[in-house]
């Protein structure tokens, strides 16, 4: 009886289970993500805001990939050889450099991609920050908004300058939007950062440097101004950007005055903010691995030896033998480039030509053949190099800390040796100020030459100064456009190419997800 | 709750009742032979359905059967018999006799088919079922329930990813019905599903594709398994709804037995497994000879340029001079080494595996059970991998009440430990071990000595090429996974024809991984001077099914019934990772993370529930007609609020012909028409896509002031509007018998149309990330499947059957939503970064290759492509470099057909069976052949395949991707060759009631004409991506002998 006893029991807790289950809310299909947070229960603190803002600057680091490579390698100062089987890639690096790309190609479709989606990224995690403070009060909320602001500026600017107009937004819903003209874009750009710059603080302290301060907005405002005659104009033709000309900044009106005016006071307001700002006593200071405390960098993108947040410009140009763990043999300058250096100029030697030593320990290395590294400086056949064909640049050094291919040092998108040539550059278009531009870059090249020769300052010795001070920073491109340069023949890439070309165009992928773009395409792809 | 309060004593009186009844018992006892061969038969089920209560014959034909006093219908059921059915009465204590005599007959007609949630006869099937016969299949070394059913279902495409033990398997049924989401199929094991999730974590990567997950149903001993039922078309699948899109695979285990006594059996098998082909690289002394011939072609080309320029000069025309020059610099001779290493040979062995089985299964009049124990440890045909299981089940049922009180209990629990092959399929373009195999130069040695000892050669300060053998013996990656399923039941017949069952289910998984890169080995070393990781990976989903049966004879031969349910399962997952980077000695291993000098460590969680509310109706209508209709509605978290839920009908119909006036003395002794419909879904992805979620990650985390600050990111956009991939499938069907039923077959046609498919698709930024999941695209399958079975010879001491499945399909994809196209099928290697070989396209299947099409090779050993226009150097439609513009499709992946034949022969003793395979019409891209027969491999001092030596292909050519490389990979393949021998030798086998030995050969010869190692390739890189060939693991050549005693 005791064992019937025990079996109608569990039979009718069974049979109640049967009919209870059903019924007691086990059709609660709510989603509550244990290792992530929702927007709606964040941003409620200091600290939390400030995790957020780390996330918005984070996304700077990516800018240092797709956005500087093609500002570098689609001009005369670098190119990436195919180097037997290594480098092929789907001819993707090359044609980057001879400038064949289309809406569609292979280098479109990844290079030009990733720099549109690594920019709008940044613009989204900035629209997602200031969306989820609106309803907090925390301290020093104003400055973390304006900071926030200040990076989607900049995340727009990169679009700007490799598209042109581009839908812009400044709330987090997803959604189809149109392109704005690219003057409207500028317009925008710029009246953000007017509006931020009274939160800003001049200085950090040293535990918060790298952050944004009105010298960054500064010196901002003074590049889009001295690019005003490029960045105003939709795209090169009638009334447009000139392919073979100088763009001057003469002739565009902007917030407080004339372009070039604007630029040079711009300039000015950071280089005569001394207690935040001073050239480095020598040239490679700004961008050793020591550099965090550089008062020469304005707006830098901070690196650090930790894994993933560090620069892998070592790996880039470096051959597999001269760094640990083995760099990828890749990014080579042209000789045209090398070559345009005056041989007493101490900023040569950021280049790497000669005889190879590993960068660590300093003993000379071989290539894979056997045969001791030379790096020549001319390359024969682009589609074809050897492993030492081609110089390199080196400007920043690898750092002793380096935790694989992490390396600590900072990358600076704009230092004040900038903000002399753009005063000078401004002078020369005919804004008002001292000393003159010849003065200006004198003061840069003070410590380039122990006897500085340089007696006149043109135009034309403007962009060769700047391919002195800049190369290798990432400026190349946008300095060619300005110039009228960047659709003329240069090494290994023969033929003057199209106009259009100015403009990236608007990955493929990117106009069909969108359907107001469609038809929206640069003129020209 | 009042109704509850009600209900209990109700049902507490219904108990009481219940046990009064069961008080006077009768037996039956018989013995079932076979008619034509006169032998005992096992294993035959004797059931009589209106009792609910069954028993099993066991080795020497014998049963028994308590049953209550009264007249009985019994029924004797036996995959390969004609079921047969006779009426017993049986006195209060008295005993009836009721022996059967079975007639053989085609092996597909099984009396009885498992159907999800229940059985039912075959004759009611409405649907496209499946289902393999478990101990045919099980033979050879079989680790997992994949390959079990390789070759012998129409319509199941199987392909194991490489050779590895314990490797995970590509499962397509029916061609396959999603492009991102999962293809694999529901698994159901006794009644409970299982969540098909890898339960060790990944191993770390250097690059290349994704690490492709273990076999998770590799606990299962194949011994354990008593029936595998495959669920093909919607209208059998509807019942698991929302997860059935792919099909679903009913797996029962053996349960024990009511009769025949205490039975143990004892099963012993070795099996010799080695590379069935050889990888066709340079010899040493063949690869000596290569560059020995090479550098006079350099030094003759280059007599000009050491003229003209006596020292070496840096000036484009010097490099420019040497640099056009054929042949090898003359310094690759001073880099020849004198070793004449087989790299090959080196990383391969032929391998032992060891498997022992036993159980025990037994029972009486109201409990029965079994007992079984496993342990497999299976080397692999590489150095330094494995795999090894200890697994034990346990079954039991007990009865009550009459057998109105049913429960059961199912558990089986395994321990696998997997020792790994360094980055199979994640080493980048540097290579795993079999890639370092192809390259690995052939004169250097394995091993060196010097002053600091004997160590492994490897090449000094490169990247690109390790040394294989120190690749696999130093670098340590282990995998182990402990992991219990269990469930319960309770079945209680409330009234005449209606139960109520209830089932607890438990899954939990516990899988650990270790790694450890040594210092020692150059890849550790760049990895920051040794590098360990542990890994803990913790899956648990429980289970709780509820379910109401009804059914009910009715008028002349009617049948009703009817089934009503509830389900509700939740799946929860963590992560636990912890690094250390940078140690003094290698002694450690991975077992002492804290004396890294830098530590990481990570973890994640995640959960997502499924809740279902499912019934089903069958209507048979004078044993001739059949008509059944599902409905089963399922809420998954995964999705967006007010799309949780949907419902998933299914309807099909089967209209027995044979038993029709007009049909009688035709030649079809049994023939049916199928026609059914119905609509599945697939939950395949991942939990929270439909939320906006932040998350801090080292990723999100930034450096002011140098030190760094903890960062928070958005991690997924969200889509509010996200819901199920929905597939709508027709299907109509034949059954036919022919012959008595000696020749029987199946033919169905089916199309299956799949809407609202889950891409990632680009969103219109600024977005939180690039893409969002969403419901875009359309894609359709359709096919044609026929199995064949055919008793061909039945007579005593010879009987001979044999069985034939043949499928074909057609897949295409139908709408790409805002695509044009989407890449897939990322091509692998040095160079060939974002190159891809398919191409998702509207219009085409799945697996569509898509690039250059290769012309020739011109006289200066230029690869020419065919090309339109003027771009890019096209000269008589011809040019080097192919531009985007010039790609076109070059080859398909999806065969046109596939078929599997199988043979059984049981003459006196002997018992022969073979098992052939083949698929016709597919291409295979030969990623190896790409990137490894280049000859200018050698300008690194790299080998290379043999086969370049005589093609015309310049040394400095790079490699390509084109038509070249999609080679035709048809095949037929010899899977397996059983011989097995009824051991009649009383000295040997003491008093075992039967024994028998047998020797058994898997994958013994292959007929292609594909050039690679296997034309039945998996590399999975890229979505939905099929027909990718880049060298991995092979799959061995095995030889197995074993031993199995009853007792």
């Amino acid at each position: 009886m005791k064992r019937t006893f025990v079996v109608s029991s569990i039979g009718a807790a069974g049979l109640c289970a049967l009919l209870l289950v059903p019924m007691q809310g086990c059709t609660n299909l709510d989603e509550t993500p244990p290792s992530a947070i929702s927007p709606g229960n964040f941003f409620h603190t200091e600290g939390e805001v400030l995790a957020a803002l780390a996330g918005v600057y984070a996304q700077l680091r990516g800018t240092v990939d797709d956005y500087y490579n093609l500002n570098e390698i689609s001009t005369d100062e670098m190119v990436v050889p195919t180097r037997g089987q290594d480098w092929y890639d789907n001819g993707t690096w090359l044609e980057t450099h001879r400038q064949t790309w289309t809406a569609s190609s292979p280098a479109t479709l990844s290079f030009m991609n990733g720099a549109w989606n690594t920019a709008y990224a940044g613009v989204a995690r900035a629209n997602g920050l200031l969306d989820g403070v609106k309803n907090s009060t925390v301290p020093n909320q104003a400055t973390m908004e304006a900071e926030a602001r200040y990076l989607r500026a900049f995340y727009y600017y990169v679009l700007m300058d490799l598209f042109g107009g581009v839908p812009v937004a400044t709330t987090s819903e997803i959604m189809p939007r149109e392109r704005v003209t690219r003057d409207s874009l500028f317009k925008f750009i710029e009246s953000e950062l007017l509006a931020i710059r009274p939160a800003l603080p001049v200085k950090w302290d040293a535990g918060n440097n790298g952050r944004i301060t009105k010298g960054a907005v500064d010196a901002l405002l003074a590049n889009m101004y001295i690019n005003a005659g490029v960045f105003t104009k939709e795209g090169a033709g009638a009334g447009g950007i000139n392919p073979t000309g100088y763009n001057a900044c003469t002739g565009v009106t902007v917030v407080g005055g004339t372009a070039c005016q604007a630029a040079k006071d711009r300039a000015d307001s950071v280089l005569l903010s001394s207690a935040a700002y001073a050239l480095a006593d020598s040239f490679p200071k700004p961008f050793r691995s020591d550099n965090g405390t550089s008062a020469e960098n304005i707006f830098v993108i901070k690196f650090a030896d930790e894994a993933g947040l560090g620069l892998n410009f070592v790996m880039r140009a470096l051959h597999y033998s001269q760094f640990t763990p083995g760099p990828w043999n890749g990014f080579s300058a042209t000789s045209q480039t090398y070559n345009a250096f005056d041989s007493l100029d101490r900023r040569r030697r950021v280049f790497l030509v000669g005889p190879q030593f590993n960068v660590e320990t300093g003993s000379p290395v071989k290539d894979r053949a056997g045969n001791p590294l030379v790096f020549t400086t001319t390359i024969a056949n682009v589609t074809n190099a050897t492993e030492g064909e081609g110089s390199r640049i080196y400007k920043w050094p690898a750092d002793p800390k380096h935790v694989a291919q992490d390396n600590g040092n900072d990358f600076a998108w704009f230092r004040l040796a900038e903000m002399y040539f753009i005063k000078a550059e401004a002078e020369l278009n005919g804004a008002t100020g001292t000393p003159t531009p010849l003065a200006l870059v004198k003061a840069v090249r003070a410590r380039a030459f122990a006897t500085d020769t340089l007696s006149t300052l043109a135009l034309a010795d403007l962009l060769r100064e700047r391919t002195f001070e800049f190369a290798g920073e990432g400026k190349r491109r946008q300095d060619l456009i300005r110039f009228g340069k960047y659709t003329a023949a240069f090494e290994f890439k023969p033929s003057v190419t199209d106009a259009h070309l100015i403009l990236m165009p608007i990955p493929q992928g990117q106009i069909d997800a969108n359907p107001l773009l469609q038809g929206h395409q640069n003129s020209g792809y | 709750m009042r109704f509850v309060r009600q209900a209990l004593p109700t049902l507490a009186l219904m108990f009481a009742t219940a046990t009064s009844l069961a008080a006077q018992n009768g037996t039956i006892r018989g013995s079932v032979t076979d008619s034509t061969t006169k032998q005992a038969l096992t294993g035959v089920t004797v059931r009589i359905d209106a009792l609910q209560r069954e028993a099993q014959t066991g080795p020497d034909g014998s049963y028994t059967l308590d049953v209550p006093a009264g007249t009985h219908i019994i029924r004797a059921t036996r995959i390969g018999y004609a079921p047969q059915s006779q009426s017993v009465t049986v006195t209060a204590g008295g005993t009836a006799d009721a022996s059967f005599g079975l007639a053989p007959q085609a092996s597909l007609l099984e009396a009885v088919v498992v159907t999800g949630y229940g059985t039912t006869r075959r004759e009611a099937v409405t649907g496209a079922v499946s289902t393999v016969d478990a101990a045919a299949a099980n033979v050879g070394v079989k680790t997992n329930v994949d390959q079990m059913m390789q070759g012998r279902a129409a319509g199941v495409e199987i392909i194991q990813n490489n050779g590895e033990p314990g490797a995970g398997s590509q499962i397509l049924i029916r061609g396959g019905s999603s492009i991102s989401n999962t293809n694999d199929p529901l698994y159901v094991i006794d009644g409970v599903p299982v969540i098909n999730v890898p339960t060790e974590p990944s191993s770390y990567g250097v690059g290349g594709t994704p690490a492709l997950p273990r076999n998770p149903l590799n606990l299962l001993n194949p011994q354990d398994i008593a029936s595998i039922t495959i669920l093909k078309d919607a209208s059998s699948t509807a019942i698991y709804g929302s997860r059935a899109a792919n099909g679903v695979v009913l797996i029962e285990t053996k349960k024990g037995n009511r009769s025949g006594g205490p039975t143990v059996e004892f099963e012993a098998y070795v099996a010799t497994a080695s590379p069935a082909k050889h990888l066709d690289v340079l010899s040493g002394s063949e690869y000596r000879a290569f560059v020995e011939q090479q550098v006079p072609i350099f030094n003759a080309d280059t007599v000009a340029c050491r003229t003209a320029y006596p020292t070496p000069a840096d000036s484009t025309a010097w490099k420019a001079c040497f640099a056009a020059a054929d042949g090898l610099d003359p310094k690759h001779l001073a880099n020849l080494g004198t070793a004449n290493t087989n790299w090959e040979r080196e990383v391969t062995r032929t391998a032992y595996t060891q498997n022992y089985d036993v159980s025990f299964t037994g029972g009486g009049e109201n409990t029965h059970y079994r007992a079984s124990l496993n342990y497999m440890n299976q080397p692999g045909v590489a150095i330094a991998n494995g795999l090894e299981r200890l697994q034990g089940s346990l079954s039991a049922g007990h009865s009550a009440f009459d057998n109105k009180l049913r429960l059961g209990v199912n558990v089986t629990t395994s321990r696998v430990k997997n020792t790994y092959i360094t980055f199979e399929n994640t080493g980048g373009f540097e290579g795993g071990v079999f890639q370092n195999v192809a390259i690995f130069n052939p004169t250097r040695p394995v091993q060196v000595s010097d002053s600091t000892g004997t160590h492994y050669y490897e090449v000094i300060g490169s990247t690109s090429v390790r040394n294989p053998v120190a690749l696999a013996n130093q670098i340590s990656d282990k995998g182990t996974t402990t992991r219990v399923i269990a469930n319960t039941s309770v079945d209680y017949d409330l009234a005449t024809g209606l139960t109520a069952k209830i089932t607890l289910g438990g899954d939990h998984s516990g899988g650990s991984r270790q790694l450890y890169y040594p210092n020692d080995n150059p890849v550790g070393e760049a990895l920051g001077g040794g590098l360990a990781r542990q890994y803990d990976l913790d899956n648990t989903t429980g289970t709780i099914q509820t379910l109401l049966t009804y059914n009910k004879p009715f008028g002349e031969n009617n049948t009703l019934d009817v089934l009503g349910g509830y389900e509700y399962n939740k799946f929860a997952s963590n992560l636990f990772m912890a690094e250390g980077i940078g140690y003094v000695t290698d002694a450690f291993s991975f077992n002492n993370l804290g004396a890294a000098r830098t530590r990481n460590d990570s973890s994640y969680a995640q959960d997502w529930k499924l809740v279902s509310f499912l019934s089903r109706a069958n209507l048979g209508f004078k044993d001739k007609y059949f008509v059944t209709a599902i409905l089963r509605y399922d809420g998954s978290s995964k999705f967006a609020e007010g799309h949780k839920w949907a419902a998933f009908p299914g309807l099909s119909a089967s209209w027995k012909l044979s038993s029709e006036d007009f049909m009688s003395g035709g030649p079809f002794s049994d023939l049916r028409l199928r026609v059914g419909w119905g609509r599945q879904g697939n939950p395949g992805i991942a939990p929270y896509q439909s939320l906006v979620t932040f998350a801090g990650s080292s990723g999100a985390n930034y450096p002011w002031g140098d030190a760094s600050s903890n960062g928070v990111i958005p991690t997924g956009n969200g889509n509010p509007d996200l819901k199920w991939e929905q597939t709508d499938q027709y299907n109509v069907g034949v059954d036919f018998g022919l012959a008595g039923n000696r020749l029987a077959g199946s033919l169905d046609f089916y199309q299956k149309n799949t809407s609202d498919l889950l891409l990632n698709v680009q969103v219109p930024p600024p977005a939180f990330s690039s893409t969002s999941l969403q419901n875009v695209g359309k894609l359709k399958n359709s096919g044609f499947e026929a199995s064949l079975d055919w008793l061909a010879v039945s007579k005593p001491g010879f009987t001979w059957r044999a069985g034939l499945v043949f499928a074909t399909s057609k897949n295409k994809v139908e709408d790409l939503g805002p695509y044009t196209f989407l890449r897939s099928g990322q091509v692998s290697g040095q160079g060939q970064s974002d190159q891809w070989s398919q191409r998702i396209m509207p219009g085409q299947p799945l697996g569509t290759f898509f690039g250059p099409v290769f012309l020739g090779v011109d006289a200066n050993g230029h690869q020419l492509f065919r090309c339109s226009g003027s771009s890019g150097g096209c000269v008589n439609g011809e040019t080097i470099t192919p531009q985007a513009s010039d790609y076109a499709i070059i080859g398909n992946a999806n065969p046109d057909w596939t078929a599997g034949l199988t043979s059984q022969l049981t003459r006196g003793k002997f018992n022969v069976s073979f098992l052939i395979r083949a698929a016709v019409g597919l291409d295979v891209f030969n990623n190896t052949a790409l990137v490894y027969s280049t000859k200018g491999n050698a300008l690194q001092d790299k080998n290379f395949l043999k086969p370049a030596l005589t093609d015309p292909t310049g040394l400095h050519e790079p490699a390509i991707f084109s038509s070249r490389w999609v080679e035709s990979a048809s095949f037929v393949r010899l899977q397996n060759v059983t011989v097995e021998y009824n051991l009649d030798l009383p000295m040997l086998t003491r008093n075992a009631r039967s024994a028998r030995v047998y020797v058994s050969a898997d994958n013994l010869a292959t007929l292609t004409g594909y050039s690679g190692l296997d034309p039945e390739v998996y590399a999975s890189a890229g979505l939905a991506s099929r027909g990718v060939d880049y060298l991995s693991y092979p799959r061995p050549r095995l030889v197995t002998g074993g031993i199995r005693f009853v007792f």
